[in-house]
């Protein structure tokens, strides 16, 4: 069965790398073709990667939180399994499967016998735990008043048996103690539990999924428990060990060989360490040295002389690590993902175009009069009209009629690209950051449709559900500070744009009219330009146009 | 008293035939009591009438039209035209000859039926308002009784059951036409299925969800099955988003109006609005307090491990003893009540109860999920068969999805499944049976089963748990 190698996909136009947020496989599980296996977050978006393949996971080669290059493997499958009884497929992991748990494991788990001893016995309490008897027997052990959580099962696993049922019952006769009052877990076990050989049960082990730790250790496992991390691990001194490079390069950076780090693990009969295992060992106590070797003569079969050096490397990085230093209480956020997208983007787009800023404010008295009218119509078609859709509409105005705001410097070619299309980008606070999504075609668009539109790319925004194509294309953008608060502000443009409108809150302000303030609505608005293209002049211009259309709104009637 | 007040005894009084009522008086009756039966509508309750069974025969015959017409890689071309008022029809021949059997069964076994509104006078008196004006009513005095009056659908404010165009799952059960638009409201089990149902009908559904997801109480590996599979379908979701009233739209159908949690308001254009978002116990009119027996804040009549109240001689089964609201969580129920009535060693003692689900592929569950093995203190050991590699199921056209068998590790027994996939409301059967039983893993691995079948999956999860799967990869 050949084993496919995956490749970080191009998730999105131009990206060249992505951070792996979160697998959201692991080695083993079953994957189908375009079944998400990983989230990775990419310029602006979360993506997720599906794989190209039917099969099995074998490996996953990045840890998560890692950048990833697109094009390195990230991933590899098992495929080639087709099901339906023909196929070969006993592959399998080749482990041998001690069936020792066939014979009799004694100790009835989970039969958690409340311990309600009702004085009169005739109507025993049903046990609020599992109980892995037939309904037939648990019948009868009502029948008869007995407990059955107290009932010693003689079937595989201590299964109950209406036999099991009769004989406690006769044997209750004889003793007159009161019974079941005792819980399962502390009843002494007439028999010696059979406890399953420690090969076979450990065989067993690594050929199913198990949670390591929590088992309900007899106390034979105990020793081989303690290399599951808890108590001061010993360096374990393997000739070789499988681990992804990912947990290898974390070994490097805390100064573990890998061959020392404990495991309980296995791949191909390999000891298999991961990226936990090697932290884990990496922070145990520096007592763990004497204490530890001790322990790890109890649990590895065959105990290798331990080499002082490397345990005291291991000594030594956690010495180094942070969780020695003195306490801070400063917070560490990693730069990445779409925070580091937003931050380079600011940086080229601030240290290439030389900014100016261009300030105004509009008095709106008829443009709030034109929305008040409009936005009953707007509801009945399932519409929130906002101010947007008719600053959109101003704004196309003015771009017909100032081109150069609407526009894209080519450096190399020497040339100013003037847009055909009216592609306003409007910018959207999201928890993840800031996201610059696109309406297309301003111009061929009703105030309606742009504010259902806005607020459908907004809110996916926020959602995290814009494809990139969605934030693709803008040829002038708007941001809208004023809806959380505020009148002016120098906006950084949208880059390779040339224009920004930024956005104060409508609201009364004193303005001058007939040589006395009066209060009246107002927009105030902040436009940056980048002035290689655009004089200020231009920009002052194409202010006026904006904001005539918004003091005169019937004047968008015109376009 | 009342004039035409006449009064007769009983030893059992039941009132509410569904699933719960009917089966709690046929075993009375066997156990030789003389047993009452009080219904005040239809025989079978919401089950056989309202729910279960209807809403099967329309997932039956919406999958038919829908497969028939969605068959060309099997060579099978055709276009289905769907007689909603005739399918409506057929639906309701069923029910009418399972009510008519419950009614029928009932009689057989001696039960004494009356049809009427039953309410308590005191501990050991109710009054039965027979149907209809001028019928007198009855005073019974009864030994014991059984209160299996069941559950209706939550109404929703702003959204009037009354309105011709708000559908609770009665009315949608009912429909004599499919709606161009459905909206649904809830993205429970009911309106999944009825999602389901009037998408594959034709409707544009509208699904709106007051959580991030649909199905609630699943994993989220058996949700995004189902999910996908409805929105394939056609169906819009909308999570995060609670309905908050209806207005009429310009094109004459209607608007729906949601509210995010934030305040963000939508609205999807429908014809009708479906309103799935719960059931709630009937137990208004019945005067549970003349008899001393309470509610708790919900609603619901409590009940112990022998369904008894808080007054010992009246018992309480199905919905409106709470959950969980199953109609075969109902007849058990109705069993023990009956059996510990007679004096027999009966008890709720049942280790799992199964679910389905009959949603596009199903969804078929009991027990412990491997979570909540986990936290019961268990070591689960977790097996898993997908349907792609069943042969049988690719011989349905259907291969999505999966048989998970969770298990304890360290005895084998079986503790829980998972299945999602075609006919996972019958598969999951087994499972149910092997954790009743204390089977242990290798037990149902060691059992043979046909080839080929869907049921081999639930055979070679086990397998796999024990890292001996044929057809799978071990893990």
């Amino acid at each position: 069965m050949p084993v496919k190698e995956f490749k970080l996909p191009d998730v999105g136009e131009g990206v060249a790398e992505g951070e792996l947020v979160t697998w959201l496989v692991a080695p083993g599980d079953r994957v189908e073709e375009d079944q998400a296996v990983a989230e990775v977050e990419t310029d602006k978006a979360l993506v997720e990667v599906p794989s190209r393949y039917d099969g099995t996971v074998e490996e996953l080669f990045v840890e998560e939180g890692e950048i990833v290059p697109v094009g390195d493997v990230i991933i590899s499958f098992r495929v080639g399994e087709d099901g339906d009884g023909g196929g070969t497929e006993g592959e399998a992991t080749g482990e041998p499967t001690g069936d020792s748990d066939a014979g009799a494991t004694e100790s009835a788990t989970g039969a958690s016998a409340e311990a309600e001893s009702e004085a009169d016995a005739e109507e025993p309490a049903t046990p609020s735990g599992r109980t892995f008897a037939p309904p037939s027997a648990r019948r009868l052990a009502r029948e008869l008043g007995v407990d059955i959580a107290a009932v010693d099962g003689s079937g595989p696993g201590g299964r109950i048996s209406e036999a099991d049922v009769r004989a406690h019952a006769e044997d209750d006769g004889d003793s007159d103690d009161g019974p079941s009052v005792k819980s399962a877990s502390d009843a002494p076990d007439p028999k010696p539990a059979p406890t399953p050989t420690d090969s076979g049960s450990s065989g067993r082990k690594s050929a199913v999924k198990k949670r390591g730790g929590s088992g309900a250790g007899s106390g034979s496992e105990a020793a081989a428990t303690a290399s599951t991390g808890a108590a001061a691990p010993g360096p374990a001194g393997r000739e070789t060990t499988l681990a992804t490079p990912a947990t290898r390069k974390v070994a490097r950076e805390l100064g573990v060989d890998i061959d020392d780090v404990p495991t309980d693990e296995t791949r191909d009969g390999e000891a298999f360490v991961t990226g936990e295992d090697v932290r884990a060992y990496a922070e145990a106590p520096e007592s763990a040295g004497e204490a530890a070797e001790a322990s790890a003569d109890a649990s590895a079969p065959e105990p290798k002389s331990v080499d002082v050096s490397t345990s005291a490397d291991a000594a030594g990085a956690t010495g180094a690590s942070p969780a020695s230093e003195s306490v801070s209480t400063d917070e560490t956020v990693p730069y990445r993902g779409v925070r580091r997208t937003i931050g380079k983007q600011m940086e080229r787009s601030k240290y290439t175009a030389p900014h100016v800023t261009h300030h105004d404010t509009v008095a709106v008295d008829a443009l709030v009069e034109a929305r008040e009218e409009l936005k009953p119509r707007a509801e009945e078609q399932g519409v929130n009209l906002t101010y947007m859709p008719f600053v959109m509409k101003a704004i196309v105005a003015g771009l017909k009629e100032y081109p150069s705001l609407n526009s894209e410097l080519r450096e190399d070619e020497e040339e100013i690209v003037l847009k055909g299309d009216y592609n306003l980008g409007i910018a959207v606070a999201t928890d993840a950051g800031l996201m610059v999504p696109v309406v297309e075609n301003v111009d061929e668009k009703g105030l309606f449709e742009l504010a259902e539109e806005v607020r459908d790319l907004a809110s996916r925004a926020r959602e995290r559900e814009l494809k990139p194509a969605e934030m693709k294309g803008g040829t002038f953008s708007i941001t809208n500070f004023g809806a959380i608060g505020g009148e002016y502000a120098t906006p950084i443009i949208n880059y390779p744009e040339t224009a920004i409108l930024g956005l104060g809150a409508i609201e009364e302000r004193p303005v001058a009219r007939d040589g006395e303030v009066v209060a009246a609505p107002t927009l105030p608005l902040s436009l940056s330009i980048d002035h290689r293209v655009i004089d200020g002049a231009v920009a002052a211009e194409f202010a006026n146009t904006v904001m005539e259309h918004l003091e005169h709104p019937l004047l968008l009637l015109t376009h | 008293m009342v004039v035409g007040d006449i009064a007769t005894g009983t030893e059992v009084l039941v009132i509410g035939a569904g699933p719960g009522g009917y089966v709690a008086a046929i075993r009375a009756a066997q156990e030789g009591l003389d047993t009452t039966l009080v219904e005040k509508d239809a025989y079978g309750g919401a089950c056989l009438n309202r729910g279960c069974i209807p809403s099967k025969a329309l997932i039956t015959g919406s999958g038919l039209a829908h497969e028939a017409g969605n068959a060309e890689s099997m060579g099978i071309h055709a276009d289905p035209a769907v007689d909603m008022g005739k399918m409506v029809e057929w639906k309701d021949g069923v029910v009418d000859r399972l009510t008519g059997g419950v009614e029928k069964l009932c009689k057989a076994n001696g039960v004494n039926l009356i049809e009427g509104t039953a309410s308590f006078a005191d501990a050991h008196t109710a009054r039965v308002a027979h149907g209809g004006e001028g019928q007198g009513s009855e005073s019974i005095e009864f030994e014991h009784a059984i209160v299996a009056t069941g559950s209706r659908p939550i109404q929703i404010p702003g959204f009037d059951f009354a309105e011709d165009h708000v559908w609770s799952s009665a009315e949608a059960l009912d429909a004599k036409t499919v709606p161009d638009r459905l909206g649904i409201v809830g993205g429970g089990y009911i309106g999944m299925e009825l999602a389901t149902t009037y998408a594959k009908l034709g409707s544009d559904v509208t699904v709106v969800e007051m959580l991030d997801d649909i199905l609630d109480p699943y994993e989220d590996d058996v949700k995004r099955i189902v999910r996908k599979r409805a929105e394939e379908l056609g169906v819009e979701f909308h999570f995060g988003e609670g309905a908050s009233e209806w207005s009429e739209g310009a094109d004459g159908g209607y608007l729906l109006h949601t509210e995010t949690e934030d305040g963000d308001e939508s609205t999807y254009g429908v014809d009708k609005v479906l309103v799935a978002v719960g059931r709630r116990p009937v137990t208004d009119g019945l005067d549970l307090e003349q008899a001393g027996v309470e509610t708790d804040d919900r609603g619901f009549i409590e009940t112990d491990d022998r369904t008894r109240t808080a007054v010992d001689h009246v018992h309480a089964v199905g919905d409106v003893a709470g959950d969980p609201m199953l109609a075969h969580a109902a007849s058990k129920e109705g069993i023990v009540a009956a059996e510990v009535i007679a004096g027999e060693p009966a008890a709720l003692d049942q280790q799992a109860i199964p679910a389905a689900v009959f949603t596009d592929p199903e969804i078929g569950t009991v027990g412990l999920t491997e979570d909540e093995a986990e936290a019961e203190g268990f070591d689960p050991v977790v097996g898993e068969m997908p349907f792609n590699a069943s042969g049988r199921a690719m011989t349905t056209g259907h291969t999505e999805g999966f048989v998970r068998l969770v298990a304890d590790d360290e005895t084998g027994f079986v503790l829980g499944a998972q299945i999602v996939g075609p006919e996972a409301s019958e598969l999951i059967a087994e499972a149910a049976l092997a954790i009743e039983m204390g089977a242990t893993l290798e037990d149902v691995a060691a059992t043979v089963h046909t080839h080929p079948t869907l049921a081999e999956a639930v055979m070679e999860a086990a397998e796999n748990a024990r890292g001996q799967a044929i057809h799978t990869l071990n893990r």
